[in-house]
């Protein structure tokens, strides 16, 4: 037997279940859409077409309300989302009574498969719903929630944030209880208030857990498929029409899976670019500064 | 995809080498769609395969919110794993264009066929697809909603009449009301209770399908599309779609009669639970309510005043995956399918979907048998096929034209301006359009 000094055997054997599921699962299909975005079918047959798919998006205008559409939904869910996540955290490490309560309530959520919240979310915000028949209770006509060209993606974003929050406030519940109490005892005694130790104390030192769950919910929300297939089919008018149901459509209904993987590798720059910002932004300086 | 090669030649081989003496035995496999079509598709392969031994047919189903896709799927992807595949009359052109169906052998005798089905399944003058069975729209209206609200129904057919062809062609021709008509009774017979609608005026079968409500505006003059088959601007913007579109729109909103969203099968349903008064839909309903209770009639499809009495048409058609390599044995039964007179028929005994096999149309038309209702409703179809019927448009780029109307349909019904939901649809229809033809 040989022995090294780092067991690369047993490490390679340790992260191959791990790497093998990145490859095949992550950079395998990543690479092919960036090789089929470079292709169209004509008459059956793969053409190469260079960059054309590319180029035709540009001056393609369903594309551009498409992008809008996400980058307004992202620019509004994911702040809400981690704001709330971060509120809920806060929360939950209370001590209070009726905490336990409290805190099953708002583990309810990761509970529920998502295509099951939704159609129960549908349920609920349908014409004849039980919201419109909160909101007639108290005087106020029912709202077209899914179904009106400006109320349809408020509404998704809400539901998905209902179904996402729970989720992410586990992980800052985590970095909360990660911070020393000794420095909330020593800010006590320098007497700051609530608001100060919040900003000056929890948020600094919650930034590690933040920022990842930041570049996830970032990542997952531009990626969200779901809800928008099972409501709004990114109707009314378009305006749930976000870039991954667009190249869905492309794709699988039209047949055009040129278009839709230029579409997917826009996406995916467009995510990397974010994340790559956030992470300069979030992680640039070290702590003890 | 390649796993149902592997898995179609390993299952082959393992028969091969179970029963040497079965060497030639063939296994056809067909996409259908699932419920009511797969059970009569089985009907027809028993009937095959009982006189054709050496011959085993699978039906995989699929539901039709999925069908389409798969169906592109599987074709695109050569997979050879299906030999027969169900094709909406529409789609044989985007499919016969990207090479996904075999040309159909010019062996088959088509001559029996209704000549007009039998051209839709072409393209570039090739016969791509064969005619399984047409369809036929009618206005199904509770009786006893109308009577109890004092209003005067529709002429039609209905329970306890018989009525000869003769009776059926002079409904059609000179009975059928309007879509005026249909709104008037509509608004009357709408029951609200409190916020709620507790009994609907009348709604269509399929929420803002091309396929039902291409005569709205197609009777106004004005057609879908150019006959290019890329060009929407001046057609689905024109003034007849204009009005047509504000017609659809004040169903939902103005007039609020229709209820929003109803999905498949639903409005059958609330028809049957007596919460609907009139609904639009296919002939394929009538055995569905026959089991309700509901004393209904059932009258012509109904056009605009001062315009083209146009109905709708066209239905599924069979093809050979160009990848089979069971071309022969898959035309086999393609055409017993399709023109025999044993297929033809179980098919349609089954389904109850208008025949486009001419001596079943003149059996429809003559025999006794259809005299009485719901059997004489058929004879609207036969009296609708020769006379209103229009087909939809034929274009490689079918599926997003569908798919642009659906969308500015449901928009309108859920409140968007009318000239801006059109607009938005001839846009992407024909952005989608260029990409396919160019």
């Amino acid at each position: 037997m040989v022995r090294s000094k780092t067991p690369l055997f047993l490490l390679a054997v340790l992260l191959a279940p791990a790497l093998v599921g990145l490859v095949v699962f992550r950079l395998y299909p990543i690479a092919l859409a960036v090789s089929d975005s470079f292709f169209n079918m004509l008459r059956g047959n793969q053409v190469f077409v260079g960059l054309d798919n590319y180029v035709a998006l540009f001056t393609d205008s369903a594309f551009w309300k498409s992008l809008q559409v996400t980058l307004w939904f992202n620019l509004l869910i994911n702040p809400i989302q981690i704001a709330l996540a971060l509120g809920l955290a806060l929360l939950y490490v209370q001590k209070f009574k009726g905490v336990a309560f409290y805190r099953v309530l708002f583990l309810i959520p990761i509970g529920v498969s998502l295509p099951t919240a939704v159609i129960i979310w549908r349920i609920m915000l349908s014409p004849d719903g039980l919201a419109n028949g909160v909101l007639n209770i108290a005087g106020i006509p029912g709202q077209p929630w899914l179904t009106s060209e400006s109320l349809a993606l408020y509404s998704i974003i809400a539901i998905a944030t209902w179904k996402g929050i729970s989720y992410w406030m586990i992980f800052i519940i985590g970095g909360l209880q990660n911070i020393s109490p000794e420095i909330y005892d020593a800010a006590r005694v320098d007497g700051i208030k609530p608001w100060q130790r919040l900003v000056f104390i929890t948020v600094p030192l919650l930034r590690p857990t933040l920022l990842f769950v930041l570049v996830a919910d970032v990542s997952i929300n531009f990626l969200l498929f779901a809800p928008i297939f099972m409501l709004t089919q990114g109707g009314p008018a378009d305006s749930t029409n976000v870039l991954m149901y667009e190249a869905f459509k492309s794709g699988f209904i039209f047949g055009d899976m040129g278009r839709a993987m230029a579409i997917i590798v826009v996406v995916v720059v467009i995510l990397l670019l974010i994340v790559g910002l956030q992470f300069r932004l979030l992680a640039g300086k070290p702590e003890g500064k | 995809m390649k796993m149902w090669n592997t898995a179609l030649a390993i299952s082959m081989v393992a028969a091969m080498a179970a029963a040497p003496a079965l060497a030639q035995d063939k296994t056809l496999n067909m996409i259908v769609i699932e419920g009511g079509d797969t059970t009569a598709m089985q009907a027809v392969v028993d009937a095959y395969t009982a006189a054709h031994p050496g011959t085993k047919i699978n039906l995989q189903p699929y539901p039709f919110a999925q069908f389409f896709q798969v169906a592109e799927l599987r074709l695109r992807s050569k997979d050879a794993g299906i030999d027969l595949v169900y094709v909406d009359a529409p789609l044989v052109a985007s499919y016969a264009s990207r090479g996904f169906l075999s040309p159909v052998d010019a062996s088959i005798d088509t001559s029996s066929l209704v000549p007009a089905a039998i051209d839709a399944g072409k393209y570039d003058a090739t016969q791509f697809a064969l005619p399984i069975n047409n369809s036929a729209q009618v206005l199904f209206y509770n009786k006893k909603l109308f009577a109890d609200a004092g209003i005067t129904a529709p002429d039609g057919l209905t329970a306890g009449q018989n009525a000869s062809q003769a009776d059926v062609d002079t409904l059609g021709s000179s009975k059928r009301w309007t879509w005026e008509q249909v709104a008037d009774a509509a608004q009357k017979l709408t029951v609200k209770d409190g916020g709620r609608t507790t009994q609907y005026g009348f709604t269509v079968e399929q929420f803002g399908e091309l396929y039902q409500l291409q005569p709205l505006g197609e009777s106004l003059g004005t057609d879908v599309i150019a006959p290019d088959g890329v060009t929407a601007k001046g057609y689905l913007d024109s003034e007849a779609w204009i009005k047509a579109g504000t017609y659809w729109h004040n169903l939902y909103n103005e007039w609020a009669v229709s209820p929003k969203s109803l999905g498949y099968g639903e409005a059958a349903q609330l028809f049957g639970n007596g919460q609907l008064a009139m609904f639009a839909g296919g002939t394929w309903n009538l055995p569905i309510l026959a089991e309700t209770g509901v004393d209904f009639g059932v009258a012509p499809f109904p056009y605009f005043e001062g315009g083209k009495v146009l109905t709708p048409t066209g239905s599924w058609y069979v093809g050979v995956n160009a990848a089979s390599t069971n071309q022969a044995e898959a035309f086999d039964f393609a055409k017993f399918l399709t023109t025999s007179d044993e297929g033809t028929r179980v098919w349609f005994k089954a389904l109850n979907q208008l025949p486009v096999s001419k001596p079943l149309l003149d059996e429809i038309s003559t025999s006794a048998d259809f005299d009485a209702f719901p059997n004489n409703v058929f004879r609207l179809g036969v009296y609708d096929s020769l006379n209103t019927a229009k087909a939809r448009p034929v274009t490689a780029a079918y599926g997003q034209l569908q798919d642009a109307f659906r969308t500015a349909f449901v928009d309108m019904a859920n409140g968007v301006a009318v000239k801006d939901a059109l607009e938005s649809a001839v846009q992407k229809f024909e952005s989608a359009a260029a990409r396919v033809a160019q």
